[in-house]
């Protein structure tokens, strides 16, 4: 892959005298299909990269969103590699709900983001809060709660699988509820004290959560946690302040976590579903003329003084990661250890019904 | 106050705020008239724009947009029958009967007026409560929210038309229908058929074009002539002003019903609207005179679903929980300027929600306006013969359909329906009970789990006072009832003894439905099967029992809605006539598959116009060229896709 891009790379240079007035993207219409209906994370997500990509992207292609919802987005995943056009002009978006069920093999999914190619990635962190009532203050009140933990969730195939790993790891015995329509609804529960403990991604965290732990109605605990380069947990770049999800269990247990099952599994699937949660994927096939003009753009966005302004709260304070740079890194994540995946299939078939 | 008078004068001496407010309310009127669009569609063309734009102005063009989607979608419900959207079937089923009678003009005055007055009520009742709604949203737990589900599962009662039996089952089809996909409390997919298109459910917007929009269409097609079968009545829009006044209380109920839909979650827009619908009926002593076209069918819904645009931006600027798609790609392009909704916005953004609230207030009165202006013109449309306008309506509900997941499945699942929503039409089976059946199962099934899982002592939430005076409104009206029954027992009713006919197979076809998804759910995990296998259950007890009353000759007769004085031979001569109709959408889907929208659609309306319109070869290939063009320039400008065929064209 590295030597194809360096070829592709060559190639630009030496089309670049000939074809200097005319990039490959002038004229073109780009279209990111996002995979989830509007207004979503990723469908936000998308919708802002495609104003950067329109002003960066050599030839300033118009960049469309095109949203096919459907199938917990496993039908827009599939209809892309099935379908997508290999000339650079079709692009997919993915999230955590397109990777898990990749990553747990289910019969659904006939895509392998293996085979594409990578444009950019952006990771998203998760805040864990518990209700003032429960007498939690830091990780190690989590042992001793003075009420039973209530956990409020969507599904547990989907985001929230990391949620219930995270507790697993722990040793935290909490009641888990799913049901809820998303992560709004599910914090309006527990405002109106119905749960007690909580997360939400960094933005609906600042914006919403934040008031609350002013007004004493909240206290933050710790954080999911932020899988680097070296594949070692670290804490979220966006709350510097809160111990990881790594601190927390060696508060709670005197010791690290290192080697062990359930933490192995835990930090696969934080890697895989928040730190590389918005990736933009190429189909295989596509000119490398294309991707490196798009890979190209992201260089220059990251330096774009608006898109770090606009990008505060869209982006979370996490960085976007070139694709090239970021491929291996993604694609380690996503494969998990057949022991890992055994680990997890068993967890959600003993304790949350799940036939997988 | 102050910031709210000081956001005003910025609105309206600000030409550029000014000018976006209307060029987003253009946009809105626009994506409104076209079936099955709305404002999705209308937010999704203006984003690029608005994230050129300073914020003020392109929250005034979002909300210009937003504002009147629900008033321009009235057109089509009215004229055609084809609801503009799901929350407009209410005033497809009282507007359109009155457009065959020949007073669309009068349907559609009384229509824009209540939008405006209900629009204007939301935006007044928003800026009243700012300051109140974060306490009172969140003193609705979810035991209150699940009897809210279920008040609105209820008001469907209202709308069970001359046998009961029939709207029940009708309700219990809906709420089976709305089970299709995952379940809220446990991890599995029901009723997929192995389809991955189907593991998200069937769309709302799928049912009201296709059970209600297509099968009007498919009826009127058969039925020949105009829509209008007298034209003797005028303009008439004068007497809908009229209607309005004279049912001003009714304008004020409809809004304040519409307005808390929106600012609560869990009910949502469409169930708000039926929900004021079924209100008005149950508050009405001649209900019988509902769904033949009753001017205050069409008042309060009206009223309701523009005062729910305005609802639905309290949870979404205060909250950050957005009730519906558009709301939430606003909240979107709010974040891109660093604008967090939450908390705080009151306080650091209270200029900015002002101008929401105002620009909701102007776009309603410029949207009213335009299309009132428009209303005596349009209403002309009932007169031409409908086959001449038939081609352009199916052409745009077709497009609509494949906008929802750009699946094939959604051509099919639109014609399907289709025929769905015919048979029930003209077997009379109400459909009112079964579009509330829809929206709701999921809410309904959601706050249940949720309710009992919560608190997991029955005493923690059935005695909670929210929860027993929710209970108290579920209950009252039926014990009304019963108290009435019970007087009136004994006396004999008129029943007319029928012959069993070809209406039983419809019954007999919906029978086998619930006891196919009682066999099936039976197999579901526990917390998957409870609510399939108890709405089967019921659905076979209610579906049985109308079956006996046919086959003994007690049911009254099957009658079309629009005809209720048709003789059971007329009816079956229309039936025939709607079969190849019906046919030529099936086999313009399967073309769609080969040779893509686009040439799919040429060849429908070609043979539509030379067989069925018999307009000259001419007359129709200019016709079918117009329309294909038509066709690819709505498409350019809204940015939709249209399907390619396996023959890549």
């Amino acid at each position: 892959m590295r030597t194809l891009s360096w070829l592709g790379l060559v190639v630009a240079l030496i089309a670049l005298p000939a074809g200097a007035q005319q990039p490959y993207y002038a004229g073109k219409t780009v279209e990111i299909i996002v995979p989830f209906a509007a207004g979503g994370g990723s469908d936000i997500d998308a919708r802002f990269f495609a104003q950067f990509f329109e002003r960066h992207v050599p030839g300033n292609p118009r960049v469309l969103v095109r949203n096919m919802p459907g199938g917990g987005s496993i039908l827009g995943a599939n209809f892309f590699a099935e379908n997508a056009r290999t000339d650079g002009t079709q692009l997919l978006a993915t999230s955590a709900s397109t990777i898990i069920p990749y990553i747990l093999g289910l019969p659904q999914v006939r895509y392998d983001p293996a085979r594409w190619e990578l444009i950019k990635v952006n990771g998203v962190g998760g805040i864990v809060y518990v209700s003032p009532r429960t007498g939690v203050r830091k990780p190690e009140d989590l042992a001793r709660p003075s009420e039973r933990l209530v956990y409020g969730g969507i599904s547990a195939t989907g985001l929230d699988l990391v949620t219930l790993l995270l507790f697993e790891a722990l040793g935290l015995d909490v009641r888990v509820v799913m049901g809820f329509e998303g992560r709004g609804p599910a914090r309006l529960a527990f405002e109106r004290g119905e749960t007690n403990i909580d997360y939400q991604t960094t933005p609906a965290y600042l914006s919403q959560v934040v008031p609350l732990v002013q007004q004493g109605k909240a206290v933050p605990i710790l954080s999911m946690g932020f899988v680097n380069e070296k594949g070692v947990m670290v804490r979220d770049p966006s709350a510097p302040d809160l111990p990881s999800a790594y601190e927390a269990y060696q508060a709670l247990f005197k010791r690290k976590p290192d080697g062990l099952m359930r933490w192995k599994a835990y930090q696969s699937m934080v890697a895989a579903a928040f730190t590389f949660q918005k990736a933009l994927w190429a189909p295989a096939g596509t000119p490398p003329e294309a991707l490196q003009a798009l890979r190209t753009a992201v260089d220059r966005m990251r330096q774009d003084p608006q898109f770090r302004e606009q990008g505060k709260q869209v982006l979370e304070g996490y960085e976007v990661l070139r694709g090239d740079l970021a491929k291996s890194a993604v694609l380690r994540a996503t494969r998990i250890t057949l022991d890992v995946k055994k680990f997890i299939t068993d967890l959600l078939r003993s304790k949350y019904q799940v036939r997988l | 106050m102050a910031e709210a008078l000081s956001a005003a004068v910025e609105l309206f001496s600000s030409p550029t705020r000014l000018g976006m407010l209307l060029l987003g309310s253009g946009v809105g009127l626009l994506v409104g008239i076209l079936p099955g669009m709305g404002g999705i569609v209308a937010v999704a063309v203006l984003l690029p724009f608005m994230l050129k734009l300073d914020p003020f102005s392109a929250l005034a063009m979002a909300t210009g947009a937003l504002a009147v989607v629900h008033t321009s979608d009235t057109i089509t419900s009215v004229l055609i029958g084809a609801p503009g959207s799901a929350a407009a079937v209410p005033t497809m089923m009282e507007g359109h009967p009155m457009a065959r009678r020949g007073e669309a003009a009068r349907a559609l005055a009384a229509a824009y007026l209540s939008s405006l007055v209900g629009g204007l009520i939301g935006a007044i009742g928003l800026t009243l409560s700012i300051p109140l709604a974060r306490p009172v949203v969140l003193s609705f737990g979810s035991p209150e929210l699940f009897l809210l589900t279920v008040l609105g599962v209820s008001f469907a009662g209202n709308l069970l038309g001359k046998e009961p039996l029939k709207g029940l089952a009708a309700g219990l089809v809906g709420l089976l229908l709305g089970t299709v996909g995952p379940a809220p409390a446990a991890a599995e997919v029901r009723f997929a058929f192995g389809q991955v298109y189907l593991t998200d459910g069937i769309d709302l917007a799928l049912v009201a074009l296709g059970i209600f929009g297509l099968a009007e269409v498919t009826s009127l097609m058969a039925r020949g002539g105009a829509v209008a079968q007298r034209t003797d009545l005028g303009t008439g829009w004068w007497e809908g002003v009229r209607d309005v006044w004279r049912h001003r209380w009714l304008v004020l109920r409809g809004a304040l019903i519409g307005m808390w839909a929106g600012v609560l979650p869990a009910i949502g827009a469409t169930a708000g609207t039926l929900m004021a619908y079924g209100h008005t009926v149950a508050a009405s002593r001649d209900r019988e005179r509902f769904g033949k076209g009753d001017v205050r069918g069409i008042i309060a819904p009206e009223a309701a679903n523009n005062a729910v645009e305005a609802g639905d931006l309290v949870p979404t600027l205060l909250f950050g929980v957005p009730g519906g798609a558009p709301s939430a790609m606003l909240m979107g392009a709010l974040l891109a300027y660093g604008i967090l909704p939450g908390p705080r916005i009151v306080t650091d953004h209270l200029d900015l929600i002002y101008t929401v609230v105002w620009s909701f207030a102007l776009a309603n009165l410029v949207g009213a306006a335009v299309m009132f202006a428009a209303s005596p013109a349009l209403a002309r449309l009932t007169y031409v013969p409908f086959y001449r306008i038939a081609p352009p309506i199916v052409l745009a509900m077709v497009l609509a359909a494949y906008q929802e997941t750009q699946h094939f499945g959604d051509l099919v699942s639109l014609v399907a329906l289709g025929v769905v929503g015919y048979l029930l039409k003209v077997t009379g089976w109400p459909r009112g009970p079964l579009l509330i059946g829809f929206v709701l199962s999921n809410p309904l099934e959601r706050y249940y789990f949720l309710t009992v899982n919560l608190y997991p002592q029955p005493q923690d939430w059935l005695l909670r006072p929210g929860v027993v005076v929710l209970t108290l409104l579920v209950v009252a009206p039926f014990a009304w009832r019963a108290v009435r029954w019970w007087r009136v027992r004994g006396q004999p009713r008129q029943e007319e003894r029928t012959r069993v006919g070809a209406r039983a197979v419809t019954t007999v076809a919906i029978l086998a439905v619930f006891l196919y998804a009682w066999w099936t759910a039976r197999g579901f995990l526990p917390d998957a099967a409870l609510m399939p296998v108890s709405v089967a259950a019921a659905g076979v007890v209610f579906t049985a029992a109308q079956l006996a009353r046919e086959l003994a000759g007690r049911a009254s007769l099957a009658v079309d809605e629009d005809e209720p004085d048709s003789s059971p031979q007329e009816l079956g001569k229309r039936v025939r006539q709607a079969v190849p109709y019906l046919a030529s959408l099936a086999a313009y889907v399967a073309v769609t598959w080969f040779v893509g929208l686009v040439w799919a659609s040429a060849l429908w309306a070609l043979w539509f116009l030379r067989r069925v319109a018999r307009l000259s070869w001419t007359a129709s290939v200019v016709y079918t060229l117009a329309l294909v063009l038509g066709l690819l320039a709505l498409a350019g400008v809204l940015g939709l896709h249209l399907p390619r065929g396996r023959l890549g064209l």
